[in-house]
């Protein structure tokens, strides 16, 4: 299992489409990723959109990403990229 | 012999422009009783399949609508169904529903509504506000399933060429998946002017009356039905003399849209010689066509929160500056007008907003991009880098006075400098609260032009909220307040000589227009189709007339009164142009 705690750049947090982008690439793995609010209060699975949505994380929060599974190593990685590039939703040079 | 059955008059809210009359096509929005019914061990795989099956035709169904809202208006607005999809593969939620068939023993329609019901309880829970847009969207797809396991088809392929459809509540994935091509009209009973449904409508140019409460009980599919969104009202079984009268009225509606012959464009004459510019406001890329089919000099109005409602609340400087540079080719040479984001809390829900007590005279407009600085700079950036492709001009909304504009002005010309670009861009006010018209004059002294929104004049200058039912009878754009507002910000233009235009539905309805050519304005921006009908009153009006009509309006103490006024002066000077279907109703006497 690799874990991480990452942080929600995208400007409105993981709204409808951020978190859809999200369960997409997650989906593309065989591991399990579960997503926990570092504060321990909500965990989700992040292959369910409605379990994503329901973490209500914002801008600025913290995310402690857990994979589990064959292709662990090649999943966080992808999550890690999509966390670090905003969900996509980070303008080239500005930020909303 | 059957009495015929009596005409029903139910006034709503119009919020896509025109007058339709057709057969009535009742569409159901898939809310339905579901009854609970304890199924047999033996029948739990049976259930199970049907369920399954359920899911295979929602999703194919939601295949088709994403692929055709993405042609139709645009991969921005399909994106919501994509999260449709992922809603509906959940396999969590699949899990419960069928956890809760075969352990409950239940039929898959109460399990739906059972699984359903706790994830909205459990979202209504959550403090956040973009979840409440989320559950509309769950509910959306749980109605989806029940239709698809009632084994009715939800789409309406076989839309006569007559259909209006008349709905309790459009869901935006069934308005998506409309017919439009046969669609002639919308009528619902929920909604109003921000709704997905009002703002689709707009886009394609379905006339459109929401807000009507308990009218879809009172309809059957083939039922003649008369769709008057100029004045917010529908007619069912209308009379032989209510029919006659919206004949004429809706012939020449049609030919305005079909636009047999070429557009007129440039600016309309009246017989005195009086120019008036004819403009466009758009929000959607799927009227960018209908600005040029129109003949419309150019665009008078980009509600540039459109971006944002569509992407979910964000969009980015790159893709503000392709949206602004497309709404410059568009506009050609006579330019277009981006009003900054007018954010509040009715057409932008999720936004922080939704917790003022009260929106209307909260944080928003100019006051909420002030406040936001960085979502405004972007939005500056993106138009003065835009501004390279055409013309463009950033008008400023609700400001209250001069503070306002000085601030927009000092930020405009910080990221003016810092772009290192030797370009300007006119900076405008919109008129549209009273402090704006009470300091007019002191505002021309410093904008280059003045856009009057006259939709929230009339709303702020009345207190009345236009959308609120209870008060629709004090919302009254005829009152002599609004014109003194409007004569009173003409003025202040006139006298700076500045550029003045004028927006609203006030702009688009030819009663309203003869009023306001009378007050001196010569720059109207309105919904493309509007263009023709407008150009047709104003090349039959003459401005000297139109000045004395409206110097006798200032002199009324009601709206009544000039209601009256404009309805007998008007039939009077010009009967060829106006009858009793496009004017003001006589109201009755309480």
């Amino acid at each position: 299992m690799v874990e991480r705690t990452l942080l929600i750049k995208a400007p409105l947090g993981l709204h409808a489409r951020a978190a859809a982008k999200l369960v997409r690439v997650v989906n593309g793995f065989e591991s399990s990723v579960t997503l926990r609010r570092v504060d321990g209060s909500l965990a989700a699975d992040a292959k369910s959109i409605l379990d994503v949505l329901m973490l209500a994380a914002s801008r600025g929060t913290n995310l402690q990403v857990s994979v589990e599974g064959e292709d662990e190593d090649r999943a966080i990685v992808a999550i890690e990229e999509l966390f670090a590039a905003g969900f996509g939703e980070l303008a080239p040079e500005s930020t909303l | 012999m059957k009495p015929l059955p009596q005409e029903i008059r139910c006034k709503g809210l119009g919020v896509s422009e025109g007058v339709v009359i057709g057969q009535v096509l009742r569409l159901h929005d898939g809310t339905q009783h579901v009854y609970h019914l304890k199924i047999d061990e033996a029948e739990v795989e049976k259930e199970l399949r049907r369920f399954r099956n359920a899911v295979g035709v929602a999703g194919g169904q939601l295949q088709t609508i994403k692929e055709q809202a993405e042609h139709r208006f645009g991969q921005d607005h399909a994106y919501i169904f994509d999260a449709h999809q992922l809603i509906l593969e959940d396999k969590k939620l699949l899990a419960d529903i069928e956890q809760e068939i075969s352990g409950n023993r239940v039929n898959a329609e109460w399990a739906i509504k059972v699984v359903g019901d706790r994830l909205l309880f459990l979202y209504s829970q959550i403090k956040d506000n973009y979840l409440g847009e989320r559950v509309s969207d769950i509910e959306d797809v749980m109605r989806r399933l029940l239709v698809a396991l009632s084994g009715k088809a939800t789409s309406n392929s076989e839309l006569s060429q007559e259909a209006i459809i008349v709905s309790h509540d459009l869901l935006p994935s069934a308005v998506a998946e409309l017919d439009l091509e046969h669609a002639r009209a919308l009528v619902t009973d929920t909604g109003g002017w921000t709704s997905h449904t009002a703002i689709l409508a707009r886009g394609v140019g379905l006339p459109a009356v929401v807000g009507l409460r308990d009218f879809y009980r009172r309809t059957k599919t083939g039922d003649t039905i008369i769709v008057d969104s100029r004045n917010s009202e529908v007619i069912l079984h209308p009379s032989a003399t209510t029919l006659e009268q919206y004949r004429a009225k809706s012939v020449s509606q049609s030919e305005a849209r079909v636009g047999s012959e070429p557009p007129a464009a440039g600016p309309a004459v009246t017989k005195d010689g009086t120019a008036v510019t004819l403009r466009a406001n758009v929000e959607l890329a799927s009227e960018f066509d209908s600005v040029k089919a129109f003949g419309a000099s150019g665009v008078g109005l980009y509600r540039s929160e459109f971006l944002l409602a569509k992407r979910d609340g964000f969009v980015s400087e790159e893709e503000q500056r392709e949206a602004y540079e497309k709404i410059a080719r568009v506009a050609g040479a006579e330019g277009a007008v981006i009003r900054l984001f007018d954010l509040s809390g009715d057409t932008f829900r999720e936004q922080a907003q939704q917790l003022e007590k009260n929106p209307a005279l909260g944080l928003r407009a100019i006051r909420f991009v002030l406040a936001n600085e960085e979502v405004m700079r972007a939005q500056i950036r993106a138009i003065l880098r835009a501004s390279a492709t055409g013309a463009l001009r950033i008008v400023l909304p609700m400001v209250a006075d001069v503070s306002d504009v000085r601030r927009a002005q000092a930020i405009i010309e910080d990221e003016r400098k810092k772009l290192g670009t030797t370009t300007t861009v006119s900076v405008g006010a919109m008129i549209e609260v009273p402090s704006a018209v009470f300091m007019a004059e002191k505002i021309a002294r410093i904008v280059d032009f003045f856009e009057l929104g006259t939709n929230d004049l009339v709303q702020y200058t009345l207190a009345v909220d236009r959308g609120n039912d209870e008060v629709a009878d004090w919302f009254r754009t005829l009152h002599p307040a609004v014109l003194h507002s409007i004569d009173h910000s003409l003025k202040a233009a006139r006298n700076a000589k500045i550029p003045a235009i004028v927006c609203g539905e006030m702009a688009s309805t030819p009663a309203y227009v003869v009023l306001l050519v009378g007050l001196g304005a010569t720059d109207l921006s309105m919904t493309p189709a509007a263009i023709p009908r407008v150009r047709r009153t104003i090349m039959g009006i003459d401005a000297r007339t139109a000045y004395q009509i409206v110097t006798d309006c200032l002199d009324c103490a009601t709206a009544d009164e000039v209601e009256n006024l404009v309805r007998d002066r008007l039939t009077h000077h010009w009967p060829e142009l106006f009858n009793s279907t496009n004017l003001p109703a006589r109201r009755p006497i309480p």
